[in-house]
């Protein structure tokens, strides 16, 4: 039975390889032997998952040919072969949670929810808390999804309702970690979803590793979220590294910029958030002429516009909320600097553009999804949003929604298993089809998918791909690491 | 309780100290050429395991402390001691006063024999006296209740939790935060300590290593120095990742651990450990414990992982295959090994969460149970190994039991 199992796991194979997903516009070649490998579909998972406490699945793993789909001339010491690249194999998980037996009877299935619903101060998150409009949608959209999966029959069609435990994320001295020891321990939850700010998603996936949970992350897109190696971590919105690279193709290789500068907001998000077009853009050899970070919800930023004007830069990108990029963009205006203003998704809003007035004209914000996409999965699901909270879902209801189902889904498949559930998302070859879009998650279980623009028109945010703006991308170099070894030592090699 | 015996004789010989005459055995696998190696280190061949069936109130075992002669055990669901001389354990869970069942840390003070726990969202506890001292966020400066790592300074205790590292003075009763605002911690998130010749040693998910040291109380920290996640640039040249996960000084050396990979750092040079160029069972490591300059035992999620000789870059790791029923040690020197030696299973499950060193034993905490390497015979370093056999009497080998 095993050796038949084997054999036909041995003929499956993950074919996710970064280097086939990345959004058309960057240079790519097929890696070695990818042509020959297939995907593995959720019965032969299913079934090589089915172990004993010390046994490991035999499943092949994730690989990528480039990390995070890096193009060459924007990666770290690109000049030479480093010594150990991580991210390029799926995580593994070798504990023995697979053989914990389902329980007999529950009356829920219970999912946790952690995300910034109430009002607090912070230190984490730079003061007082502002993050509530986006927790709130992500719970909306969590709930959503939930309802659904319930009014559908709940776990397994056996009439047993999924149960939404929600927490808040306060942010006060680590309390997310209490918060997910909670949900893992108390509350016995199969699953999390959460949560947003940066710095208290890294608290709460360290408890996640160790307490054994699978947790799925819809609106935390810090790059280093998922640089943790920690195999029960899966977020499925594309994150400020890809938005980042967006950012920096359309700046230099389709205008040809020299001269940008950079406001940002002085916390994790803002300081993570520009981290790969600063580095980018030195390594490109045009260097951020000016970065000014500024403190969240400031109402004046006369000491900062008077510096980034100073450096003359032909661009302004910001990196915080949509309240302060608004104030910043009016009193930039008002300051006289007309150089095109850029921003980070959270710009994306009415509130934004309420506050900007005038001024929001024609701003670009780099956006993880494109809601102008013609689908009708996608449109069914603004209605069924809007009739139940009574307005149009954003991108983190939206990402929230994706990423409850896509629990939802692998709880219906592996049951009631911590590890299995990991497992499935782990394992999952195909992207899923989320109303986001398609939603690939690469080795470190991390949406590879596509990023995009949104341009305020005036009356709505339009969305545009690379290729709708014949944005060009840099080559991305995947190499061939067997060859590498076999050729002797790397470049950058280890010691004596 | 079971007592895992070796039942080979002559894998028993290959395993003995010079001067020992032995035959090449059966069940170790030598490559040829390998006869001008320096040697073998002391390998572990007798185990015994301890799980729920003999008294362990759960299985999955956060932390080991070895405390003269009893053996304090952390687990998912309480705390447990066991009593070496005769075998018994003894458990305590929320019913028996532990404030929270999963204990995540320990140490306990030589001084005054007090027992301090790091519970993982329960906050910090003194254990004196049969009774449990509770310090909590609300009612202490411990920072924060999720604590991974305890470490007793002098009179002070250590706590390093997810939300910064807490130093309460015993005797004053004064406690200390130690969080970005007063220490280099690029970020907050604490996981491990460890004490040594006047300096405590934090492991920073993010951070690096941080020494502190204890007269002058003043910080150095050790980070990745590329500064890059997806990569390490050197193997040789700092710590190999930021993310770092324990920590673990002797004699002044530290060896730290990582999600990626393992450093040493002898205060002149650094050695970076990855599973492609060592003989390290993987780049996973959860703990880390050092016993010397030269020796360090490395808890991974695909077995247990040993420095067993630096100078010659000698490695042993310990699994057990369970559907065998068989353990197995394989030495390895620059990363190719020289020896596969077998012996009845040696760890009750291969994801290795703890390791702590016990005089010449090792007890190692596993996500299925508690493992007792019993190191009658243990020498450091290698020894020759010897050329020919003859006889030799199994109580010599493993030291007169």
């Amino acid at each position: 039975m095993r050796e038949q199992r084997r054999c036909r796991v041995c003929l499956a194979w993950v074919a996710l390889l970064a280097a086939t997903m990345t959004p058309s516009g960057a240079l790519t070649e097929e890696p070695p032997g990818a042509s020959e490998e297939k995907p593995l579909d959720t019965e032969t998972v299913l079934e090589a998952i089915d172990v004993d406490p010390y046994e490991v699945p035999d499943l092949p793993l994730k690989k990528s040919s480039t990390y995070a789909s890096s193009p060459a001339d924007v990666s770290p010491y690109g000049h030479v072969t480093p010594f150990q690249e991580h991210f390029l194999e799926q995580m593994e998980y070798t504990g023995p949670g697979r053989a914990i037996p389902e329980p007999e009877h529950v009356d829920t299935v219970k999912i946790g929810f952690l995300g910034p619903i109430e009002p607090t101060v912070s230190v984490a998150t730079g003061g007082k808390s502002h993050e509530e409009p986006l927790g709130i949608a992500m719970l909306r959209g969590a709930r959503l999804a939930i309802q659904e999966a319930n009014a559908a029959g709940g776990y397994r069609r056996r009439q047993i309702p999924f149960e939404l435990v929600v927490h808040n994320d306060n942010g006060l001295w680590g309390a997310s970690g209490n918060e997910i020891v909670d949900l893992a321990y108390k509350e016995k939850v199969w699953a999390i979803l959460g949560t947003i700010d940066g710095a208290n998603s890294h608290i709460a996936i360290r408890v996640a590793l160790k307490a054994e949970i699978p947790m799925m992350n819809t609106g935390d897109t810090d790059p280093t979220f998922i640089e943790t190696n920690i195999p029960w971590v899966a977020r499925c919105i594309g994150d400020d590294r890809q938005q980042n690279y967006l950012l920096l193709d359309y700046l230099y290789r389709k205008q040809g910029l020299e001269r940008v500068a950079i406001m940002r907001a002085s916390n994790r998000y803002g300081r993570f958030g520009v981290r790969e077009l600063l580095d980018g853009s030195r390594r490109l050899g045009r260097p951020v002429v000016m970065e000014m970070a500024y403190r969240v919800g400031a109402a004046d930023f006369s000491l900062q516009i008077d510096r980034i004007a100073a450096a003359e830069p032909q661009a302004i990108v910001h990196w915080g909320d949509a309240v302060d990029g608004a104030r910043i963009l009016n009193q930039m205006r008002a300051r006289g600097l007309d150089q095109p203003f850029f921003c980070s998704d959270r710009c994306v809003s009415d509130e934004f553009v309420q506050l900007a007035g005038e001024h929001a004209w024609q701003v670009l914000s780099t956006f993880p999804g494109n809601p102008d996409r013609q689908d009708s999965e996608l449109e069914a699901f603004r209605e069924r949003f809007a009739e139940r909270h009574g307005v149009e879902p954003g991108t983190y209801a939206a990402h929230a929604y994706d990423g409850m189902n896509l629990l939802l889904w692998a709880i219906q498949n592996a049951g009631l298993n911590r590890a299995k559930i990991r497992d499935l998302l782990a394992y999952r070859s195909e992207p899923w089809p989320g109303v986001t879009g398609e939603i690939p998650l690469n080795a470190v279980m991390d949406d590879a998918g596509e990023v995009f623009f949104a341009r305020w028109d005036g009356s709505r945010w339009r969305y545009s791909s690379r290729q709708d703006l014949g944005i060009p991308g840099g080559r991305i170099e995947p190499r061939d690491r067997q060859a590498e070894a076999e050729s002797g030592p790397s470049p950058a090699g280890g010691g004596p | 309780m079971r007592l895992l015996l070796i039942p080979s004789l002559l894998l028993a010989v290959l395993l003995a100290p010079a001067p020992l005459v032995t035959a090449e055995p059966p069940a170790a696998t030598r490559p040829a050429g390998q006869d001008s190696d320096p040697g073998l280190p002391f390998i572990y061949t007798r185990w015994e395991q301890y799980t729920v069936e003999d008294g362990l109130p759960n299985d999955h075992i956060f932390a080991v402390k070895a405390d003269g002669p009893w053996i304090w055990i952390g687990t998912e669901g309480g705390l447990a001691r066991l009593d070496k001389r005769t075998g018994e354990i003894r458990s305590w869970t929320e019913e028996d006063g532990l404030p929270w069942r999963v204990v995540s840390a320990i140490d306990v003070n030589p001084l005054t024999a007090e027992v301090w726990l790091g519970l993982f969202g329960g906050g910090l506890v003194r254990f004196s006296g049969g009774r449990f001292d509770h310090f909590h966020q609300l009612n202490s400066g411990l920072v924060n209740d999720v604590v991974y790592g305890v470490c007793i300074e002098n009179d002070n205790v250590w706590a390093a939790t997810t939300a910064g590292a807490s130093r309460y003075d015993t005797i004053t009763g004064e406690w200390t935060i130690f969080t970005e605002k007063n220490a280099p911690m690029e970020e907050i998130w604490n996981y491990g300590c460890s004490f040594d010749d006047g300096k405590m040693y934090l492991g920073v998910w993010g951070s690096g290593v941080l020494e502190f040291d204890v007269a002058t109380e003043t910080w150095k920290d050790y980070l990745d120095p590329d500064g890059e996640m997806e990569i390490d640039l050197y193997r040789d040249d700092g710590i190999v990742h930021v993310i770092t996960t324990g920590v673990s000084a002797v004699d002044g050396t530290f060896w730290a651990t990582t999600y990626f990979g393992a450093s040493r750092y002898d205060g002149r040079h650094w050695r970076g450990y990855f599973k492609k160029d060592s003989g390290a069972p993987s780049d996973f490591h959860n703990a880390i414990k050092a016993r010397s300059a030269n020796e360090a035992w490395f808890s991974t999620d695909k077995g247990l992982g040993v420095v067993a000789d630096f100078p010659t870059d000698t490695w042993v790791v310990y699994t057990t295959d369970h559907r065998s029923h068989t353990g197995r040690a394989v030495v390895s020197r620059g990363g190719q090994v020289v020896e596969t030696i077998s012996m009845s299973p040696n760890l009750p499950h291969n994801y290795v969460l703890w390791t702590e060193l016990d005089g010449d034993d090792v007890w190692v905490g596993t996500s299925k149970g508690l493992a007792h390497g019993i190191g009658k015979g243990y020498f450091p370093g290698l020894r020759r190994k010897p050329v020919k056999a003859q006889s030799v009497e199994s109580s010599e080998i493993r030291g007169g039991e």
